[in-house]
């Protein structure tokens, strides 16, 4: 019996090398399109740029708006267009990757197409997944999309500030993350505003500190 | 639609299979997902047939068996097959639990001739 996705998964595990010989901690963001990926990411990169030397993957289906986003960082970032493919692969990566100078890099970013099904099953070679997920997308989507819940290291719930204006009940959504991961940790945030981002950054940098 | 991605990758092992086997056709191709994967039958069914078109697999007969969710306590050590994607052991309510089956997504038989 053999893995369909097997010269996905060889890829990632040369690039899983890769990273672990060159120290660099690669993150892999996945969620819906406009959950605020790159916004987070926006304010990741004003806590945690000036003291690690980061860069950024942007995968999307097509434009590099998100990348001109993150330009005022002076960090490299490499686009990756998809041309319509929901999800980045091992090998899209690998091409990415030749642009990078890895010898001086501690944190890598990509950020996924958005989706929460198709990304879960192409392994990337990252040091772990960051799950986002926002308010304004209804409290169901852990029930509905329980792979990355599962394989996430963390979860960030993006856009709290909203909340009262939406129909998204926190305890029903952290009722449905018990039953799916009960020891998932959830990052309440308002990338936006800020809310909640200092406690999430300190908690990322651990991770990088220890992978 | 990660299935289409899915097709090709499946494709691309069916030919290197029949091309090692000397195969000048291949009748059946079999394949296991596990339900956390949501790949959908009819859509990857569709996503094969346009992949493989054109190949020594083109008429193919192609079977899906998609197998349920079980998880196994690490605490009590029980194997359940949960209706939903409850990833708590219902005999003792742990939440410390191993996958043991659902997120399949191999080949388990390809037949020629």
């Amino acid at each position: 019996m053999k893995n369909i996705l097997d010269r996905n998964q060889n890829k990632a595990g040369e690039i899983r090398e890769l990273m672990r010989e060159n120290k660099v901690c690669m993150i892999n963001l996945i969620s819906s399109p406009g959950a605020g990926k790159t916004t987070l990411l926006e304010r990741l990169c004003e806590k945690l740029a000036g003291r690690y030397r980061t860069g950024v993957i942007e995968g999307d289906v097509t434009t590099d708006r998100d990348a001109r986003r993150l330009q005022r960082f002076n960090i490299p970032i490499v686009v990756i267009n998809t041309g319509g493919g929901c999800h980045l692969d091992s090998h899209s990566i690998s091409k990415a990757l030749t642009h990078f100078d890895l010898k001086n890099l501690d944190i890598l970013f990509v950020e996924n197409v958005g989706n929460l099904i198709c990304p879960t099953s192409f392994d990337l070679g990252e040091s772990f997944r960051l799950a986002v997920v926002s308010t304004t997308e209804g409290d169901d989507k852990p029930a509905k999309y329980p792979m990355i819940f599962r394989q996430a290291k963390a979860l960030v719930l993006n856009k709290t500030d909203l909340i009262p204006y939406t129909n998204f009940n926190i305890e029903s959504f952290r009722n449905d993350l018990k039953k799916l991961n009960a020891s998932l940790p959830l990052f309440k945030v308002s990338a936006t505003k800020g809310d909640g981002i200092n406690e999430f950054a300190r908690w990322l940098e651990e991770q990088i500190i220890n992978s | 639609m990660h299935e289409l991605a899915i097709a090709e990758n499946l494709v691309n092992i069916v030919k290197d299979v029949a091309a090692g086997e000397k195969l000048s056709k291949v009748t059946k191709v079999t394949v296991c997902f596990g339900k956390m994967v949501q790949v959908v039958p009819d859509l990857f069914e569709t996503a094969f047939r346009a992949a493989v078109a054109d190949t020594v697999a083109g008429d193919a007969e192609l079977d899906i068996e998609v197998l349920p969710l079980k998880i196994r306590c690490n605490t009590c050590n029980t194997v359940t097959g949960p209706e939903d994607y409850c990833f708590v052991c219902s005999a003792c309510g742990s939440s410390d639990i191993e996958i043991e089956s659902g997120r399949e997504l191999y080949v388990k038989s390809i037949e020629g001739e």
